[in-house]
């Protein structure tokens, strides 16, 4: 079982690398030409004014809380789902249950408008 | 073994056998030395597919669009992606000065990495797949987490307010159109038994007395989702909102150029193939069909779906980010779980397994009935959700129109005051 | 030294590497970016240990939803400009590490204590007849060493187990409870607010910022740092 892993680390290395010899080959074949204008920032063409900051809404930081609520019932309903065959009853109305609590949650969110944008 | 059918399979076997031969007195080396022939092939493969896609890309839209696309380079433009090639190595990077170099330099290396490694787990013929993990679904959905990083770090990298927005609307994007795609893959797996992708397939063909019946018969809506899904997950049209030129100036990568923008574009387009893959693994059957070899079917099946990605950009407008984000949370995400609820249900009433209707109680019926009743729940939970959401969306519509219609007689009567 | 191995203590420093790294660092963003290969090294870990569930799992939640949380959340409150934090209690973090280690060690490591309450000054009074015990300690001898093999259908077998009674329903079910609280929660905190709380927080903020800056000029100005002359004369 832990073969089957060897191959995807060397998929990522072997990836790496090839993508590593694109970006050398393209640095040893470009102009290098720096002037000012093309080191500044771009901003439409106009000049930046103070520094890099940005006003953060808080409704991306919901929205990540909401995927990290989902992901974390995903990741619990797949080996059921693996093992969904060979469930009573019983269990299958558990994890219907667990599914259900977190549409309420969803449901809620909705409610509060966490889920609108702007 | 019939030549042309394990065509794939014969030249694996008979590399594998070179190699072995060569490493005889070490067999790690050995096995070290066929994985990485092996990711070589996939990784050239992906490479060469990326440049040959956005040639055809460009001609298919360009067709929808009533207009010619690429056909000054080369006979009908066929040299094109070469002479795209040759730009992307000679342009000059203009790195920002303030740019932190680490991050801003890792970032497009590791996109286009996590791209490629997806397709270690798919499987290309019987027999034929880089590694056959048995948490195969899984790692295909972890790998497209892990590449919203390199957004942000792209974004951040850059020292830009514009791309430090663009990678978080990005991030927002690409984050909340990952929750349908593992709603939608759960009846799936539950169909098969099984994470592993080959598993996948072959309850999808007649092996082991299955009725070779593929899953998008069993749950349409959830090919649907998925498919949209992965669409907005690569952020491809009519959801790339974030690269918009009129809109935000290509968001989280308007400060790269060269060959480090290039791997951006080979994520986006290996990505997308990847998503192709994967559909027709999940709900086409994958490379499974009569007559002709099985990669031909799972390289025809690709491409249908991605002729049908090429097609949406061509034709729809682009989504604006509220209306997107509303179509996942309020649509999509309600509609998936109520889906999986009722497949879970029915698939736990009518069982095709006479051991398991001994066992669990539920009754039996034949293979074929098993999936009409799914297909019809499936359809029914998809039309009544349809349905809901246009009522829903005509309210909504006559309110907006309520309020502009008074809006206007309110600047009217000042006007005319 | 066994393939096994060699990763085995790659991958321990990398993770230990990007751990030093994030607690370190004064980059906020380079420290979340590191704390991402951090958990991408236990991921790895979890290969090595042949539980592949896990390891995609870790990845999945870990770097594709929590570490972006962790990053959403910082740019929240401090937009990452060039923060240092300080630390006023690292001599005292210090010794509590120190001790949890030794206590680590102790349970999970190859020493073995044998603790006599009879024997201890004042608690011998309250301990009455308790037999001396044995704490801590992994006997390593080869018998122990022979982790029994992941079965091939671990997956199944979790995703039953985590339905059964007799297992981990209960926590299965608490779970979804637990993270309907933290999503209320969240919401709650991150609600719109009418003009009145907004101007309530804004002057509670600007109270703890001035109460801040006096602390970190009065810290400035003890006689340990050598700027002593400076900062007695910005005290008046």
């Amino acid at each position: 079982m832990r073969t089957d892993f060897a191959f995807v680390g060397v998929m990522l290395v072997t990836a790496a690398l090839l993508m590593g010899v694109a970006l050398i080959a393209a640095a040893l074949l470009r102009p290098k030409k720096p002037n000012k204008a093309k080191l500044s920032t771009y901003e439409c063409g106009m000049e930046t004014v103070g520094d890099t900051w940005v006003q953060f809404r808080v409704q991306y930081y919901v929205l990540a809380l909401v995927f990290v609520v989902f992901d974390i019932e995903a990741i619990l309903l797949f080996p059921i789902a693996v093992a969904f065959n060979s469930l009573t009853f019983f269990a299958v109305a558990n994890v219907i249950l667990f599914i259900v609590v977190l549409l309420i949650a969803l449901l809620y969110a909705w409610r509060k408008g966490a889920l609108d944008w702007e | 073994m019939n030549p042309i059918n394990d065509l794939l399979k014969i030249l694996s076997d008979f590399v594998a056998g070179i190699v072995s031969g060569i490493f005889a007195f070490s067999p790690f080396l050995a096995d070290l030395v066929t994985m990485g022939l092996a990711a070589v092939i996939l990784c050239t493969f992906a490479a060469l597919s990326f440049m040959g896609l956005t040639y055809v890309e460009r001609k298919v839209v360009a067709r929808i669009q009533d207009r010619l696309g690429p056909n000054q380079a080369g006979p009908f433009g066929l040299l094109q992606p070469i002479a795209d090639g040759i730009k992307m190595f000679t342009k000059e990077d203009t790195t920002p000065a303030n740019a932190d170099r680490w991050v801003y330099n890792l970032a497009p290396l590791v996109i286009a990495i996590f791209a490629l490694t997806t397709y270690a787990v798919l499987p290309f013929a019987p027999g034929v797949v880089g590694t056959n993990l048995n948490v195969g679904v899984f790692y295909l959905i972890a790998i497209g987490s892990g590449s919203i990083v390199a957004i942000l770090m792209a974004g951040w990298g850059s020292n830009n307010k514009y791309a430090l927005l663009g990678a978080f609307r990005t991030v927002a994007q690409l984050v909340g159109y990952e929750v349908p795609m593992l709603l939608n893959v759960l009846p799936v797996v539950m169909m098969a038994g099984s994470m592993s992708l080959v598993d996948i397939i072959n309850k999808q063909t007649t092996l082991d007395g299955n009725p070779g019946i593929p899953f998008i018969v069993f749950f349409p809506l959830s090919a649907l989702v998925f498919l949209i899904s992965g669409i907005a997950e690569t952020g491809r049209s009519p959801f790339d909102l974030l690269e918009a030129e009129s809109e935000i100036v290509a968001g989280f990568h308007v400060e790269y150029s060269g060959m480090k923008f290039a791997l951006f574009f080979l994520g986006e387009y290996v990505n997308a193939l990847a998503v192709a893959f994967v559909f027709s693994t999940f709900f086409l059957g994958g490379y499974a069909g009569p007559i002709l070899p099985p990669y031909v079917w799972l390289l025809l099946k690709a491409a249908l779906i991605f002729f049908i990605f090429m097609w949406l950009r061509g034709t729809l407008p682009r989504i604006r980010i509220d209306q997107m984000h509303n179509l996942n949370w309020k649509f999509f995400v309600p509609v998936s779980i109520v889906h999986l609820v009722v497949v879970m249900a029915l698939m736990k009433l009518f069982v095709t397994d006479p051991a398991q209707a001994e066992a669990f109680g539920g009754i039996l019926v034949a293979p074929i009935v098993q999936a009409v009743i799914l297909f019809v729940a499936s359809m029914t939970v998809l039309l009544v959700s349809l349905a809901i959401a246009a009522r829903r969306a005509r309210v909504l519509r006559l309110q907006e129109e309520a309020i502009l219609e008074q809006r206007r007689a309110e600047n009217l009567a000042a006007a005319r005051a | 030294m066994t393939v096994q191995q060699v990763l085995f203590i790659v991958i321990s420093l990398v993770v230990l590497g990007a751990a030093l790294f994030v607690v370190t660092t004064r980059n906020l963003f380079r420290a979340a970016l590191m704390m991402m290969l951090a958990f991408f090294g236990i991921a790895g870990l979890f290969v090595l240990l042949e539980i592949g569930l896990f390891a995609v799992a870790q990845v999945l939640i870990y770097i594709g939803a929590i570490s972006i949380l962790v990053i959403f959340a910082v740019m929240l409150t401090r937009g990452m400009q060039g923060m240092v934090p300080r630390n006023s209690q690292a001599i005292g973090a210090a010794v509590t590490a120190a001790i949890i280690f030794a206590v680590l060690l102790l349970i999970l490591g190859p020493l073995r204590v044998t603790i006599d309450l009879a024997r201890w000054p004042v608690i011998s009074l309250f301990a009455g007849n308790a037999s001396p015990r044995e704490v801590g300690g992994i006997a390593w001898t080869p018998a122990d060493r022979a982790i029994p093999p992941v079965p091939e259908t671990y997956i199944a077998d979790f995703g039953r187990a985590l339905v059964d009674l007799n297992q981990y329903l209960l926590p299965f079910l608490l779970i979804a409870f637990l993270v309907d609280v933290v999503l209320a929660g969240a919401i709650f905190i991150a609600r719109q607010r009418r003009p009145a709380e907004v101007i309530e927080e804004r002057r509670l903020r600007a109270e703890e910022d001035a109460e801040e800056a006096e602390a970190m000029r009065r810290a400035s100005a003890s006689p340990a740092l050598p700027e002593g002359a400076v900062a007695s004369a910005v005290d008046h």
